[in-house]
């Protein structure tokens, strides 16, 4: 069996059809015939085709009925019929019940039949390419996210360990630091730590079922400024939520969507402004949730505007440079559970951010 | 000071540098006097099962790794759940790593051997709570 030929099966209970397509074929392709669905069925089980031929008109079993029998077993090999009559209702049943390639009339067109097949055959290579494409495609995606995951988990854990020897050396009070070296070791482990949560943030968005329950977004809300507030106390917040309908949303997602909206908000204050602000707007409608975030920080130069949702962009006129990270998760985040997003900024003056969130409570009622 | 005067620590992890930790952090915060050390589960699971030999066995807490080689936290739990109640129902087991995975977390909490998760770094204030919670009733 040569393996670049093409194979065919071709079933007629004619056998002198059977002996003309081999006559007509058999220097072109690999030929196998059989007289019967029955006996194609035999072959079928030990020699894989590319393509099968069938003959609609044959006793106990039509070559439709053939088709669509062997189609949930067989999915792979393209499928051609064969019949003396141009009947509309053979070709609709044909197309629609055995998934049929192409239907070609008797007596066959010597180079018609030609043609059929070589497009079969393209067709049946397309779709293993795509295929095999598929298969690797998921082992990739696959190997990168248990990647991401093996590598944040191995990288932290000796973190955590630094931080440990630190909070002992600290409580035994057995290092002399005058100058607090061991508090800038403290705060760059924390920013790596820092790092090293939002990949696990990224992996867990990108691979998580997507989960719908019930959101309250003042408790929410509250928990985010109870987070943020030590880092920067002289920020006032303020919180306007009209929430009328129950929303729901995936929590895990939309936390984590405010908690880096949030963090940018507090972290990009000019450190010269005397009432930094931090509004918090939240609007909740039957279909949808609109969130505003709105800071009266250093603002984002328009001609960064458009790069800022790219992983790793850092806006270049800032002197608090971030992982890069945050703002492509929650681009991310919001692509999982349909959401949109908006920027509005003027550098030196502030940052809005404007996001809506589908609610998904009126699959409920 | 925890005033279980038999009590005793157990620390698994296979990472030798948060075992010293875990075991000065003990000594230093005076939460028990005996603290012993396995840089295995297998290793401790042994020495647990050496105990039903004893007369009477005391008050355990357990610091059990979550990742670690051969034979993992939630492998050391199924076997241990096996064991005879004398030593069972004396021994406490808390959780303790560095790990954020929800999986690692869920399964954790869904452990009826479990007595709590602590997060890595392993800290005294956190311990004390757990110890003090665990003993109230002494």
């Amino acid at each position: 069996m040569k393996e670049n030929r093409i194979r065919i099966l071709y079933i007629d209970d004619e056998v002198h059809n059977l002996n003309a397509f081999r006559a007509s074929f058999r220097r072109s392709y690999e030929i196998y015939t059989a007289s019967s669905a029955q006996e194609g069925k035999l072959l079928l089980k030990s020699i894989d085709v590319h393509i099968i031929i069938a003959d609609q008109k044959m006793p106990v079993s039509t070559g439709v009925d053939f088709f669509s029998e062997i189609k949930d077993q067989l999915p792979d090999p393209i499928r051609i019929l064969l019949t003396g009559y141009t009947d509309v209702e053979d070709i609709i049943e044909a197309i629609n019940k055995g998934h049929i390639f192409s239907y070609v009339k008797k007596p066959w067109d010597e180079y018609e039949l030609h043609n059929t097949i070589s497009n079969a055959f393209e067709m049946y290579q397309a779709r293993k390419q795509l295929k095999e494409k598929i298969t690797e495609l998921e082992k990739i995606n696959d190997e990168l996210n248990r990647f991401i995951y093996s590598t944040s988990h191995d990288l932290r854990s000796p973190l955590m360990s630094v931080l440990g020897i630190i909070n002992l050396a600290r409580l035994d009070n057995s290092v002399k630091d005058p100058n607090g070296y061991v508090d800038m070791i403290e705060s760059c482990i924390l920013k790596l730590d820092g790092f090293i949560q939002k990949i696990i943030e990224y992996y867990r968005n990108s691979r998580l079922d997507v989960e719908y329950e019930k959101i309250d977004f003042d408790s929410l809300l509250q928990e985010c400024i109870a987070a943020f507030k030590p880092q920067n106390t002289a920020i006032e917040f303020q919180l306007n939520i009209d929430q009328p309908v129950d929303f729901k949303g995936d929590t895990f997602r939309i936390s984590v969507i405010l908690n880096n909206l949030i963090s940018n908000a507090v972290k990009y204050q000019k450190p010269d402004e005397a009432n930094p602000k931090v509004n918090l707007t939240v609007k909740v409608e039957p279909h949808k949730a609109t969130i505003w975030i709105e800071d009266n920080g250093i603002g984002i130069l328009s001609e960064h505007l458009n790069n800022i949702f790219k992983m790793f962009f850092r806006s270049k006129n800032n002197n608090k440079p971030g992982s890069g990270i945050g703002l492509y998760i929650v681009k991310e985040a919001l692509n999982k559970i349909g959401g949109t997003i908006n920027v509005e900024s003027k550098y030196g003056e502030g940052t809005q951010f404007e996001i809506t969130i589908p609610n998904r409570n009126d699959f409920d009622s | 000071m925890i005033s279980i005067p038999d009590l005793r620590i157990i620390l698994v992890d296979d990472n030798e540098i948060d075992l010293l930790l875990h075991e000065k952090l003990i000594t230093l915060q005076q939460i028990s006097r005996t603290v012993l050390s396995f840089s295995s589960a297998n290793k401790a699971l042994e020495f647990l099962s050496s105990n039903i030999s004893l007369h009477r066995i005391p008050p355990t807490i357990i610091l059990l790794d979550i990742q670690m080689p051969e034979m993992d936290g939630f492998e050391f739990l199924q076997a241990f759940d096996s064991y005879p109640s004398k030593i069972k129902s004396q021994c406490h087991i808390v959780m303790v790593s560095s790990s954020l995975d929800y999986g690692d977390i869920n399964r954790t909490n869904a452990n009826p051997l479990v007595v709590k998760l602590l997060k890595k770094p392993l800290l005294a204030k956190d311990l004390k709570e757990t110890v003090g919670e665990i003993f109230k009733d002494f």
